[in-house]
């Protein structure tokens, strides 16, 4: 068991997502980094799909009831148990009644915190990853609390205390990110000029940016990147509508702003969607804080699949190495 | 007389010096305050994370307006330590 | 005297788009139609109906398709491949499925969507008037009462279900020249209270929990399309109502039902009227008025 004694700025339950309801408007939510969250798991000796904590700029405070073999990977959050640091990206053992304590994060905006066996709250539509906008999944569909008390399932018998990963496998959140993306969807939308300035503009990511979507700031008018047009039959009247249409997690839709959709997602809509987030740098731009700009790069399709693939590569040969 | 302690944003955000647009602000310059007191909010992400004073004192002057972007690091107010 | 008959429309080749590695979204049509919704569910009923490798969600949306997959089990280009083919092997005049009849009763013109919409005159096009006398004279209706009629005189088509769990979007089964068109707010409103039903563009929503929204608000309904504590017995197997390609009756209902609904609902007791039947779109679009109100018979 674990036990919330603080609940930090905003912690949830997640998992690798709940997936085979998009038709019914549920996105997938789970970890938005699911590099970090993957690679605490694997050290700790859980699968991919074990939950972790994820937590957001500052951590909560918590107990162990007992004794447990835990990671903490993503932003560095400097964590300590009863006030002596550990180590990140490392397996470390905990005693039964020891505290865990977190700073705030100084670089990237997310950590998860992975325990031998996973958190195992009870499952909603195969998954346990916390869903806020309706209230499921992971712990009474919220924010964790002081107060609540998590249960943790089986660890894997030979989990190993120390078990660490090399610092190449550490991102630098600290470097200005490019944002990979394959332009599609409706960017027939976007004039020539309209796209270039899409792809050119350093974007500031938003106070508002959150596990729904990612927006973007600068002084640009979206409308004027579009094409003029008569609007099409049921589309709605503004030049950024389209008629009705399913979002890809990834995407970039132009409400206003563009805005990289999360894991937390609306799952449609009738703004134009002009491009779609590579899915590995989708983590990437998740643990991009307020204020700090990105930019795009516009890659084929081919790619990124590669870099998918290699991204793959690398969380399977840190598997095949953690977890044997 | 101890020197003003400056309390700094612990994270990028809005900081807003009131609970809501309508209400009072939660403290003045020259109010007393006691430590744990809440004397303003960084908003962040759709959360909001409590600026909390950690002596007893005089809170002497506010560094950055309502509702004004802050980073981590900036510092926010000033307290006297009483 | 015939009734008027429903065109098909001829469409465009498809748009098959890239989204990123793991999606593919395909665009049947710029506009709206019948022939491009049940296209677009048609196909994705097909793409569920043959367990393709690598599959992970299938949503189909009005006028398109949406196919996330897992680019380990199957290549973007492959599964492309197969939609093309599936597109060509279907023949739409003779696909049919079977569709839910839902009744959905509206207290139209309800005290709570009212108290909203007066909140945010400011953000209409014409703050003067209510949403339903707007979207009435537009339409080139005499007054709420003729456009409440018709908007309850037909049923819609459940074309879409997303934004938020449980959100249908509807397209009313009637000719285009009946179809009714309203503009969203000119800037969204902030607030929309749960299960109001409303109206964008050419499509009615019911809103499943209370939360920003631009859509012209016609009413309430007492009964709910999200039950996540699934408590309803209709939402044994799920905890969201509308599927695509549902059929839904909205019924105009007065204070007093809508309060007893509601009291039924509250108390888990309240049974959904939901019938089931064949739906054939080539009669739909033959004879969309004597077969719309076929289809509706299933009600009690």
């Amino acid at each position: 068991m674990l036990r919330i004694k603080e609940g930090g700025l905003s912690t949830t339950v997640q998992d690798t997502g709940r997936f085979g309801n998009y038709h019914i408007g549920m996105p997938p939510s789970g970890a938005v980094d699911q590099y970090a969250h993957r690679i605490a798991n694997f050290l700790v000796g859980n699968e991919a799909d074990a939950a972790t904590l994820e937590m957001t700029y500052s951590g909560p405070t918590l107990e162990f009831e007992e004794d447990a073999l835990i990671a903490v990977c993503g932003a560095d959050m400097s964590p300590s148990l009863d006030g002596e640091a550990v180590s990140t990206w490392t397996a470390i053992g905990v005693d039964a009644g020891q505290s865990l304590e977190f700073q705030f994060a100084t670089e990237g905006a997310r950590a998860y915190l992975a325990v031998a066996g996973g958190v195992d709250v009870e499952q909603v539509m195969e998954s346990r990853a916390t869903y806020t906008l309706i209230g499921i999944g992971g712990y009474e569909g919220r924010t964790l609390e002081a107060g609540d008390e998590l249960p943790v399932g089986e660890p894997a018998a030979d989990a190993q205390e120390g078990a660490t990963v090399d610092d190449d496998v550490v991102p630098d959140y600290g470097s200005e990110d490019t944002i990979r993306v394959v332009m599609g969807l409706c960017d027939y939308r976007l004039t020539d000029e309209g796209r270039d300035v899409l792809l050119g503009t350093q974007w500031k990511i938003s106070d508002e940016a959150d596990r729904v979507g990612y927006r973007l700031d600068a002084d640009v008018d979206i409308q004027d990147l579009f094409e003029e047009r008569e609007q099409p039959f049921g589309a709605g009247t503004d030049p950024t509508n389209v008629v009705d249409l399913g979002y890809p997690i990834g995407s970039i839709q132009m409400a206003g702003q563009p805005i990289v959709l999360m894991r937390d997602a609306v799952t449609g809509g009738g703004y134009a969607t002009v491009g779609t987030v590579v899915s590995p740098d989708r983590g990437t731009l998740a643990q991009g804080r307020s204020h700090e700009t990105v930019t795009f790069e516009s890659v084929s399709v081919d790619e990124a699949l590669t870099i998918r693939e290699s991204w793959n590569d690398q969380l399977d040969a840190l598997r095949e190495e953690l977890l044997g | 007389m101890a020197d003003n302690v400056i309390i700094e944003a612990p994270m990028p955000g809005v900081f807003y010096r009131r609970p809501d647009p309508e209400e009072p602000v939660f403290a003045e310059e020259g109010d007393d305050v006691d430590a744990g007191d809440k004397v303003a909010l960084i908003g962040v992400m759709k959360s909001f994370h409590d600026v909390t004073v950690d002596t007893d004192g005089v809170v002497t002057e506010f560094l950055v307006d309502n509702e004004s972007e802050v980073e981590a690091g900036d510092a926010l107010l000033t307290v006297a330590p009483s | 005297m015939g009734e008027s008959r429903i065109e098909r429309q001829s469409l465009p080749s498809p748009r098959y788009e890239y989204g990123a590695d793991d999606h593919v979204f395909v665009e049947l049509a710029e506009s709206m139609s019948f022939t491009a919704n049940f296209k677009a569910q048609a196909i994705t009923q097909e793409v569920r109906g043959r367990d393709l490798p690598g599959i992970v969600e299938v949503a189909p949306s009005n006028a398109s398709y949406l196919i996330h997959f897992d680019p380990g089990q199957i290549q973007p280009d492959d599964l492309i491949e197969d939609l093309r083919d599936i597109e060509d092997e279907i023949d739409l005049t003779e696909y049919t499925w079977e569709a839910r009849v839902i009744d959905i009763p509206v207290l139209y013109d309800d005290p709570w969507t009212h108290e909203t919409l007066m909140k945010f005159r400011d953000r209409h096009q014409d703050p003067d008037a209510t949403d339903l006398e707007y979207s009435a004279r537009i339409n080139g209706f005499d007054g709420p009462e003729e456009f409440i009629e018709a908007h309850a005189g037909a049923p819609h088509m459940v074309t879409m279900v997303g934004f938020v769990p449980g959100l249908p979007w509807t397209f009313q089964m009637v000719p285009r020249d009946q179809q009714i068109e309203v503009p969203k707010y000119v800037q969204p409103r902030t607030e929309t209270p749960s299960r109001a039903v409303g109206f964008g563009g050419a499509f009615t929503a019911i809103y499943p929990v209370q939360g920003a929204g631009g859509y012209q608000l016609f009413g309430r309904t007492p009964v709910e399309v999200l039950d996540v504590g699934q408590e309803l017995d209709t939402f044994a197997d799920s905890m969201v109502l509308p599927n695509p390609g549902d059929i839904i009756n909205f019924r105009r209902i007065d204070r007093d039902e809508y309060d007893s609904i509601r009291e039924e609902v509250e108390s888990g007791e309240y049974g959904y009227d939901i019938g089931t039947v064949d739906f054939e779109p080539e009669e739909f679009f033959e004879r969309p008025e004597s077969y719309t109100q076929q289809l509706t018979e299933v009600l009690d």
